[in-house]
């Protein structure tokens, strides 16, 4: 793993779409990095802005501002032809299997769709590239090369999603909810699948889920976004056993373990997130953080390092070496 | 059956049969236990293994021609398999009603979401309008809406989803049923939205004494939320027992690769997951054996040519369907790579 250089580099995101006269910042300047290799996992409530920072370093949405870099190539810059060429470099898989391959074509076409698009390949090339790929995904090419999509079950569907993903050979695989609607043990066998995948093509993932288990299984590293922000990213294990945002503490303690004598966490989060087409002052989390004071009220934390790799955007982080001092709570 | 019975509900070898242009579809195959007052029981299984259409058998809903229905639901001494649609009615609301996965299918769009609480609490009740009002307000802070007097004139698409999972929770309650049986309550709700459902659910079914079944496919939520359990596979229960004993002292095959499959927030980054092979069977062709053979790794011949019937582990209340069962332990650790 290069942790120098990060493969993928984004800088104040931003994304806003119009609704009527109002306007809705999805993505109100969010910046990471993905290195090489590694599994960046993107967790948060419905509707904080997970998909549209997925779909706009894909440039499926237009970024309002900001600048992403994929080994040091600005996508924002790049026009036509040279925009194509660094797409291909990245694929995206999203939540729905089956409504996401045309039920109308066989699935050699499906996997072969990038192929045809770019006219990268020969047609014998063409067909072994295709039969390699669903092999690699579990699926026997001589029994369902030349069946419909609409054949297949949710977890088939997401393996063939997966072959086609691959067949340009991308470095960076952008993963929206890719099990969500998959039954535990569907699930587990196309994350066992991904992991190999990865290994075997040497890909670098962006895992956007809203389940904290999953996420937890695959991520070397663990973002939290809240309404259109970052408010932490670090290592999984250090993200999870000792989370310093306000936010992600609540999130952990409402994900439900599968074990009887774990403890069910008392503190449960109040409220529900406010709308992003009028997010609150200063910290966007104060409207539901316990401790919440005035300077929440009037200045925006930004995220900053309490630990080498470890960042949170928080005036008083938790479990902090050395913390500062917390202001008493005061009700807003 | 009196109020002291301490048993609400007695389900007696249900069967839900569908007649499909494939053949008959049994979604629920002979299916047997008891329910006692206030008490909370889950159901978990994968899709398609029949939770949805036992609740709904239970409920008495199921009355499309195509559907039989056989054996006995006793709900406080009221037989509803077989019972009139009248009859039925007369029971839905005061004694048992039920709660749907997506909150939009069981709230009319168009009307304001006080009146389709009104509307239950008159009909049924005969409450008149300025009560029920009234009554409607109260149900809706007792399901924690912020401001229930300004909320009772909105219409379900200005609510968001964990607002709308409330609404249906108050119109489920209004005529304080015994028995609440709620149908993957809270999936595709957020974590957070989902723990305060589930805390909600909890401390209504205590205030008002009620008995809830809840169906779900999320692991953490029954081995948080309910004191037993029903595994169901293929349409039948393949073990039953205390929450506690079916996670730690499982003997069905099917229960184990349930909860080994499932990923745990205490897992390291890329811990490799137990996988179960191959898919649930279809319910049009199954074998008169154990209708989980074709995935087992204990199957035996026996299992491909007998059905394994429920019977008694060592905890009373417990019981697995299986010819091969996993050894006796006490504590039985869920196994993660
Ligand atoms: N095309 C669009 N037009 C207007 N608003 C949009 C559009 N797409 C997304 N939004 C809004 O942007 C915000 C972020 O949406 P997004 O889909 O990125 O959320 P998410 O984190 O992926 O949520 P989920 O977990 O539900 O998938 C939401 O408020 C959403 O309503
Ligand atoms: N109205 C119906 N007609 C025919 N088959 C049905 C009908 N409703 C459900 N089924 C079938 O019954 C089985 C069990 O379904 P269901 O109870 O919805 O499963 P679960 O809730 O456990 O996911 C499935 O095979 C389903 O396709
Ligand atoms: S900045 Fe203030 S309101 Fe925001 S999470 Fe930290 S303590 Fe809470
Ligand atoms: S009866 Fe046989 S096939 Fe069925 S679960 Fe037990 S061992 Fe496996
Ligand atoms: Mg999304
Ligand atoms: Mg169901």
């Amino acid at each position: 793993m290069n942790r120098a250089e990060p493969l993928l580099k984004i800088r104040d995101l931003k994304v806003s779409f119009g609704m009527g006269h109002h306007e809705v910042q999805a993505v109100a300047g969010v910046s990471f990095d993905i290195f090489e290799g590694e599994t960046l996992g993107l967790v948060g409530e419905s509707g904080c802005g997970k998909s549209t920072t997925g779909k706009a370093l894909m440039r499926i949405v237009e970024p309002t501002s900001g600048t992403i870099e994929l080994d040091g190539v600005d996508l924002c810059a790049q026009k036509g032809k040279a925009l194509r060429n660094i797409r291909t470099r990245m694929q995206m898989i999203f939540q729905d299997p089956i409504s996401s391959l045309n039920p109308r074509r066989r699935i050699k076409d499906i996997v072969a769709e990038p192929l045809d698009c770019w006219k990268s390949v020969t047609g014998t090339e063409r067909d072994t590239v295709v039969s390699d790929l669903l092999v690699k995904v579990g699926i026997d090419p001589q029994v369902y090369g030349n069946r419909y999509a609409r054949q297949f079950s949710g977890g088939q569907c997401q393996r063939i999603s997966i072959a086609r993903s691959l067949a340009m050979r991308p470095k960076l695989l952008i993963c929206d909810e890719m099990v969500s609607a998959l039954d535990v043990s569907v699930q587990a066998q196309i994350l066992n699948l991904l992991e190999d995948l990865k290994k075997e093509y040497g890909l670098t993932l962006l895992f956007i889920a809203h389940d904290l288990a999953v996420v937890k299984n695959v991520s070397d590293r663990v973002a939290v976004m809240y309404l259109g922000k970052i408010c932490e990213i670090g290592p999984s294990n250090t993200l999870y056993e000792v989370p310093a945002h306000p936010y992600t503490k609540f999130l952990l303690g409402a994900a439900l373990e599968a074990d009887p004598d774990s403890p069910v966490h008392g503190d449960v989060l109040t409220g529900e997130p406010p709308s992003p087409m009028n997010p609150p002052s200063g910290c966007r989390f104060r409207t539901r953080c316990p401790f919440a004071t005035q300077k929440c009220a009037d200045e925006e934390p930004l995220l900053s390092e309490v630990a080498p790799g470890h960042s949170v955007a928080c005036h008083y982080p938790l479990n902090v070496k050395t913390p500062q001092k917390r202001a008493p709570r005061t009700t807003t | 059956m009196s109020e002291f019975d301490p048993i609400l509900l007695a389900v007696n070898d249900l069967a839900t049969t569908f007649q499909t242009a494939g053949g008959p579809l049994p979604a629920v195959g002979g299916v047997s236990f008891e329910l006692k007052r206030n008490e909370t029981i889950g159901v978990v299984g994968e899709s398609g293994s029949g939770k949805t259409v036992l609740t709904r058998t239970i409920m008495g809903l199921q009355q499309r021609t195509n559907v039989t229905v056989t054996g006995s639901v006793l709900l406080d001494g009221h037989e509803m398999v077989g019972a009139s649609e009248m009859d039925k009615r007369a029971l839905w609301g005061s004694e048992v009603a039920m709660i749907f996965q997506d909150p939009m299918t069981s709230l009319n769009p168009v009307m304001r979401v006080g009146k389709q609480i009104d509307e239950s609490l008159r009909v049924r009740v005969g409450m008149s309008k300025a009560d029920a009002k009234a009554r409607a307000i109260e149900l809706l802070e007792l399901v924690g809406i912020p401001s229930p007097a300004h909320r009772y004139d909105a219409y379900p698409g200005q609510l968001s989803g964990g607002m709308r999972q409330r609404v249906v929770i108050a119109i489920a309650l209004a005529c304080s049923p015994k028995l609440l049986l709620a149908d993957e309550p809270t999936t595709g709700l957020d974590v957070t939205i989902q723990a305060q459902i589930l805390n909600l659910l909890d401390d209504l079914k205590e205030r008002l004494h009620m008995s809830v079944i809840l169906v779900t496919h999320d692991l953490g939520v029954v081995a948080t939320r309910t004191s037993r359990i029903i595994v169901m596979y293929a349409g039948r229960i393949v073990e039953i027992g205390s929450t506690r004993e079916v996670f730690s002292a499982h003997r069905m095959p099917y229960t184990r690769a349930l909860l080994e499959s499932s990923p745990k927030v205490s897992n390291d980054p890329h811990t490799r997951l137990v996988t179960i092979p191959g898919r649930p069977p279809n319910l049009l062709k199954l074998t008169q054996g154990c209708s989980f053979a074709p995935r087992c790794s204990y199957a035996t011949d026996r299992c491909h040519q007998e059905r394994p019937e429920l019977q008694p582990a060592d905890e009373p209340g417990h019981a697995f369907a299986c010819w091969n069962p996993l050894p006796k332990t006490r504590k039985r650790t869920v196994k993660t790579t």
